[in-house]
């Protein structure tokens, strides 16, 4: 091993090039690496371990730190506007993946069928909400929204509060994530139902199956990977979520509590110098993605063992 | 006879199957454009008010302007401080942070796949195991340090905490694993370096994937708004992101002037629609490779 520099590939004995044994070949792959791991050291562990020490201390940013043990970590759960805010967060996950996927799914089969011609045209089209920029279109959705002189209620001569209505307010955050998210999404079903060779679905439908048990045994499972991957990830994201909800809802500031989502506490905390008390909303944030998590690769290994 | 009828059935069965299918096909391209328009009208609102006159969109908001005026984009450049100020802080911010992720995260990523040194994995395991710890967590600490290194309201502290991406590294790794490295080995022997290595061998073959880590990067930069919000304060410094919800009638403190956020918006999202344009099916096959390493 010593011999030389070693340049391998994956599944096969690394090749060993010959050469003089120099100092730097031993160094370089380190030196390739430092400035990565470095940034990675200093800019994200460092602050995620120091930020886990903090959230046992009360802290003000100037002074000496108090440690409070659990107390932070209580208080959080306490405190009213907490359980408000986890309410909206997981309202809007729940709420909005279920249409998002669905409905990115099926625009995918129907955009691979052969029903549709000019599959170059329709995914450029259905992917470009995602193009706009994030507080773009917040913003957009709130002069759509508006009560006075919002577009929706000008076209149908309505008053509806949209925006200042609490419960209509949140389904508008719901329909904003599915806007914007539906093209994203509708772009990787498609990656996913064309790299289904056509031979096993037409093998279905020789044996005499209806096209919807074709879908339901054939391309759905064989889909069921993406799917896994799609419900993990937009759940990560969706207790991530700040900036639709804050910027649609508030004007030019943040949401007010009843719709916020659970980033809010962590940014209040933070403006009101509560060092220790931010990094516990942090970190119950994220124990609540991995249970998350956790809980959803359990369905979908229960639903596939049933299936199977 | 029997042949005849045989025949005339037969017809009759594949034009009822002719209009099933024309029928389906019609149905199906309805719900495309009906989902289409949908999807394109808030766009179509964004662009069309844009060019309006504030009082216009009051009583006109849903159509198409009735006196078209650039009135709203000579606002973003005039009054309200001159937000192209805030417009060129988000293309700064970017740029740099996507280079240097580009740049470190390559680097890192060619080492992980085509040398073998003591730590690699245990390395590589410690990144990956951490890439589901959300960054949100470590902002705490960070405005502490940045607030200590008198970073606040700094292009650097918005820039720095982007640079190591995990993500990226992982992406880039598994396309240079397939890269087969009898051209490195060439290139070794002829007496190339290592740097030579990865800047002229590794670098260029592996253009398709640092091209799609670039834009999903570029895309997450331009479009951050809560740490953003976090450490830029004042406005000469703010990226668009922030300023654009902010924008207040001068004169009537609280009302927002329509016609300028949606300029703003425009002008937000002009630069993703340009390299979105640029680059059509690496724009979305990037959103695909992403998506694709479980």
């Amino acid at each position: 091993m010593k011999a030389g520099n070693v340049v391998s590939l994956p599944g096969q004995r690394a090749v060993v090039v010959r050469r003089r044994i120099r100092w730097g070949d031993t160094l370089a792959p380190y030196l390739f690496i430092a400035p990565f791991v470095i940034a990675w050291l200093t800019l994200f562990l460092g602050p995620a371990l120091y930020s886990l020490v903090l959230s046992f201390y009360r802290f003000k940013g100037y002074g000496t730190a108090t440690f409070v043990g659990w107390s932070n970590y209580s208080s959080t759960v306490q405190y009213h506007v907490f359980w408000t805010m986890l309410q909206n967060t997981v309202f809007y996950w729940l709420a909005h993946v279920i249409p998002l996927l669905v409905f990115a799914f099926l625009l995918a089969l129907l955009v691979r069928s052969d029903l549709v011609k000019g599959k170059r045209f329709w995914k450029p089209v259905i992917f470009l909400p995602n193009v706009i920029a994030v507080v773009a279109s917040a913003l957009v959705f709130q002069s759509l929204f508006g009560t006075q002189y919002g577009v929706i209620n000008t076209i149908f001569g309505t008053e509806v509060p949209w925006l200042q209505d609490t419960t209509l307010t949140r389904y508008i955050v719901v329909l904003l994530l599915v806007w914007r998210g539906v093209g994203w999404w509708f772009v990787i079903f498609l990656a996913g139902l064309t790299s289904i060779s056509p031979e096993v679905e037409e093998a279905a439908l020789v044996d005499g199956a209806s096209p919807w048990q074709q879908l339901l045994y054939v391309t759905l499972p064989l889909m069921r990977n993406t799917f896994l991957f799609a419900f993990v990830i937009d759940a990560i994201g969706s207790f991530r979520l700040f900036t639709e909800p804050n910027v649609l809802v508030s004007r030019g500031g943040i949401a007010p509590d009843a719709v916020a989502p659970l980033l809010n506490l962590l940014l209040g905390n933070l403006r009101d110098a509560r060092f220790g008390q931010a990094s516990a909303v942090g970190w119950l944030l994220f124990v609540i993605v991995v249970a998350v998590t956790f809980v959803q690769f359990r369905v979908f290994r229960e639903t596939t063992e049933e299936a199977e | 006879m029997m042949a005849q009828r045989i025949a005339t059935v037969k017809t009759h069965r594949t034009q009822t199957a002719w209009i099933r299918q024309r029928g389906q096909a019609v149905a199906a391209y309805a719900i495309l454009i009906v989902v289409v328009a949908l999807s394109m009208y808030p766009l179509f609102v964004m662009v069309l008010n844009s060019f309006k006159t504030d009082s216009e969109i009051n009583w006109n908001p849903a159509g198409l302007p009735e006196e078209w005026t650039l009135a709203s984009y000579a606002a973003i450049f005039e009054y309200h401080g001159g937000m192209w100020v805030n417009f060129l802080n988000s293309v700064i911010i970017a740029t740099i942070s996507t280079v240097l992720a580009v740049l470190l995260a390559s680097m890192a990523a060619f080492a992980f796949a085509k040398y073998e040194f003591r730590g690699r994995n245990v390395i590589f395991a410690l990144l990956l195991a951490t890439m589901m710890v959300p960054f949100e967590i470590t902002i705490p600490p960070l405005y502490i340090a940045f607030a200590k290194l008198g970073w606040l309201n700094t292009y650097q502290a918005m820039i720095v905490p982007t640079l190591a991406s995990a993500f990226g590294l992982f992406l880039i790794r598994q396309y240079m694993f397939s890269i087969p490295s009898a051209l490195l080995e060439a290139a070794h022997i002829d007496g190339a370096n290592h740097w030579q290595l990865y800047w002229q061998i590794m670098v260029p073959t592996a253009a398709p994937i640092l091209g799609a880590f670039a834009i999903l990067h570029f895309l997450g930069v331009w479009n951050s708004y809560l740490w953003p919000l976090v450490v830029a304060t004042e406005r000469a410094i703010q990226p668009i992101m922030v300023v654009l919800p902010t924008l207040r009638d001068p004169v009537i403190g609280f009302l927002p002037v329509w016609g300028t956020i949606m300029a703003g918006s425009v002008l937000a999202t002009l630069p993703i629609v340009v390299v979105f344009i640029v680059f059509q099916d690496r724009f979305m096959a990037s959103v695909v490779v992403g998506a694709i390493k479980e």
